[in-house]
């Protein structure tokens, strides 16, 4: 990077299912004032706004022209971003670049959903193709079932493992006082849920939240002298799939598909063997157990065909050697358009130890974060405590 | 304060859309085949030689145009499934498909993109397997579109059996 | 191009169609259970910047404080711009032709779009008086002021 970079605060909403006491704009200035409390900034300072959120969701079009007082751009320089799932840390993204270009010190970066507002399963249709699958679009249910499916066929895997991780994510959220779905949950308790589309129950998806996530991101000079914990975004690398084509739900496809070309680069630009004892947390995008299971596989954590072992063997419990989502994950909390933000965010606060009672009980040096959106793609960061790290 | 002071008022809108899409020079000549005469035509990269469909004009990964046509059997071999429990609706008509039902990917022989169709099969894991070979049914003539939809839905080959495997 | 016949190019017609549901919040419901209510306007006064806004906020525009009061606007007003509508538009609540108006309530700084009706387009001029006409059926939206008409 040019400029090295730094995240020196944050905040969150508590994520719900309602949020009928607040309108959009009011939602968003609760995450940005929480931002820049723990940042110990005020809005004047701040030099950009990146706004993260997805066209027509919340069904409003432009919503960060009509968010400005919530946001408090105002006057103020600034773009949108708009990327499906990953939005909230192609946000992270955009507001890095911008300051490690040297143009910018001081960036706000905000994600948020609305979801009771909108119509997400109306616009989300809008992105299968309409020349060749909209009238057949299967939904992210059924897509995701497709992976738990081919799962279950390739390696063996049983239904049970896709319980052990709905439940894991659902103990952690309740040591997150921000989750939404904090659920004192058992292995019976999942395999008896509701089936959605098999093997995926409802217990297996994860929720439809109400939340908005803020960063102020600094400079190196800003963060030394303003942040007693800046906490340092090393590496930065997206991978898009290629919208046609359906097999990154084959576990067994040979193609290099987005989880596993971003995860290579980004491993390669830090010098990584051993993701698993290189990083000491990880924050996943995971919209479905299965897909956290086929991600451990993408991101090396393990051979193919491995993932269930690990969440078999409890290795990625939150005081495991490989802890994946102490937050509770997607699966705990997706307010889409801020989800991908809170797994930068939430490997943030492990790292300066803020994470409260789902702090991971280790130093925490290093961590990784991913984010994924249809129409498959994944943006990840790798994040550390000093930049010596 | 008084109650009426947290009353939270809602303000509920529908906004219809129109569309009209180009199909451009590859997918017209694979819609209009696939309503007039039935017939699926794929695409062929030259260097990579991945059989592309939906055809489109350019190779996602090798950046060359995709010259060749490649037409394809309506046979082919199931390469995923799910049953669903949840009423799918077309979003282009409205009108939902009643669960439970399978919904899966079929690989047509010579094919290396898959297809996601309804299987017009019994949602019984003994019924439907990864691996089952299988073909596609299209609608009649007279009431194709031009859209994925011409094809009804994928059903199996007759005749088939359920491999056995170890853990059954 | 192996292939050479000639296909007419194809066209897919498609429609989207989603369903809202927006909440209005803190401010905007306690405006919209007031003119529901009680035809009364609110606007969200800014001390700091001595301006009172509409629609109502619960943050300022351009200083960034948090508002919390009310302060009662109009319920008169002054048109600040218009113009006719001439043209059909499924989104449009009325059908053309309507007279679309900017107008600044009394005690507010921003202005406040919506239709003028029981007045000519030509009679209409920058600087008018206007009054709201409450509907009789109020539902706590925008709507349940009718229109304005010239004092």
């Amino acid at each position: 990077m040019k400029r090295n970079v730094a995240i020196i605060g944050g905040g969150q909403t508590c994520h719900a299912a309602r949020r009928h006491d607040v309108d959009q704009a009011e939602m968003v200035n609760e995450a940005v004032r929480a931002a820049l409390k723990d940042a110990r900034m005020t809005m004047d300072e701040i030099d950009l706004v990146i706004l993260g959120n997805m066209e027509f969701f919340e069904g409003v079009h432009l919503t960060d022209c009509w968010l400005v007082h919530g946001t408090g751009a105002y006057g103020k320089q600034g773009v949108k971003i708009t990327t499906g799932g990953t939005v909230g840390a192609t946000a992270v993204c955009a507001g890095a670049h911008h300051v490690a270009s040297g143009l910018f010190d001081k960036v706000l970066c905000i994600g948020f959903e609305k979801q009771e507002e909108g119509d997400t399963g109306a616009i989300l249709s809008g992105v299968a193709n309409p020349l060749w699958g909209r009238s057949m679009a299967g939904a992210a249910v059924g897509y995701f079932a497709m992976m738990g499916s081919s799962y279950i066929a390739n390696w063996g895997a049983t239904e049970e493992h896709s319980a052990m991780v709905a439940v894991k994510a659902r103990q952690n959220a309740r040591k997150n006082k921000y989750a939404h779905l904090k659920l004192d949950i058992t292995i019976e308790d999942a395999l008896n849920s509701r089936m959605l589309a098999w093997p995926i129950r409802m217990l297996d998806m994860c929720p439809a939240s109400n939340g908005a996530c803020a960063m102020i991101l600094a400079d190196e000079k800003t963060a030394k002298s303003r942040c007693k914990k800046p906490v340092w975004i090393r590496a930065m690398d997206t991978a898009h799939n290629e919208q046609f084509e359906l097999d990154w739900r084959d576990v067994k496809t040979k193609r290099l598909i987005f989880s596993r070309a971003c995860a290579g680069r980004l491993y390669r630009k830090l010098g990584v063997d051993d993701p698993a004892k290189y990083f000491d947390v990880f924050e996943i995008y995971e919209p479905a157990t299965w897909a956290e299971l086929i991600w451990y596989e993408d991101l090396g954590l393990c051979g193919p065909g491995e993932g269930f072992r690990l969440i078999e063997q409890g290795k990625t419990n939150i005081d495991g050697p490989i802890p994946v989502n102490p937050s509770g994950g997607v699966l705990s909390t997706n307010c889409i358009g801020a989800s991908a933000m809170l797994r930068v965010w939430e490997a943030a606060l492990q790292i300066r130890g803020d994470a409260g009672e789902h702090q991971v009980p280790r130093d925490v040096r290093r961590a990784l974060t991913t984010a994924y959106g249809g129409t498959n793609w994944t943006v990840m960061t790798a994040l550390s405590k000093t930049l010596d790290d | 304060m008084a109650t009426k002071d947290k009353e939270w008022i809602s303000i509920p809108m529908t906004v219809d859309v129109p569309y009209k899409f180009a199909a451009g020079e590859y997918m017209t000549k694979c819609l209009t085949e696939l309503r007039d005469s039935g017939r699926i035509f794929a695409v062929e990269c030259p260097k990579c030689k991945r059989v592309q469909l939906p055809p489109r004009i350019v190779c996602a990964e090798c950046h060359v145009k995709n010259e060749k046509w490649v037409e394809l059997p309506h046979e082919g071999t199931l390469m995923n499934f799910t049953i669903m429990y949840l009423p799918l609706t077309d979003p282009t008509t409205g009108k939902p498909h009643e669960p439970p039902f399978v919904y899966g990917s079929v690989r047509l022989d010579g094919a290396t993109s898959v297809l996601d169709h309804m299987v017009e099969v019994e949602p019984d894991m003994d019924k439907v397997w990864v691996g089952m070979r299988c073909r596609l049914v299209l609608r009649p003539k007279e009431e194709r579109i031009g859209d994925l939809s011409d094809i009804r839905y994928i059903e199996p080959l007759p005749g088939q059996k359920k491999p056995q495997t170890k853990s059954r | 191009m192996e292939n050479k016949t000639e296909y007419k190019p194809f066209e897919v017609d498609q429609h989207l169609t989603a369903h809202g549901n927006y909440w209005a919040g803190k401010a905007g419901s306690r405006f919209y259970t007031a003119l529901r209510d009680r035809k009364k306007l609110l606007g969200s006064p800014c001390k700091a910047c001595n301006k009172v806004f509409w629609p109502p906020r619960s943050i300022c525009t351009f200083c960034f404080s948090e508002l919390k009061d009310v302060v009662e606007i109009g319920p008169l007003g002054t048109v600040e711009t218009f113009t006719l509508v001439t043209y059909a538009e499924p989104i449009h609540p009325r059908p053309a032709p309507f007279i679309y108006a900017v107008i600044r309530l009394d005690g507010a700084d921003t202005g406040m779009a919506h239709f003028l009706d029981e007045v000519e387009f030509g009679e209409v001029t920058i600087g008018m008086r206007v009054q709201p006409v409450f509907a009789k059926d109020r539902k706590g939206n925008i709507l349940d002021i009718q229109y304005f008409k010239p004092l």
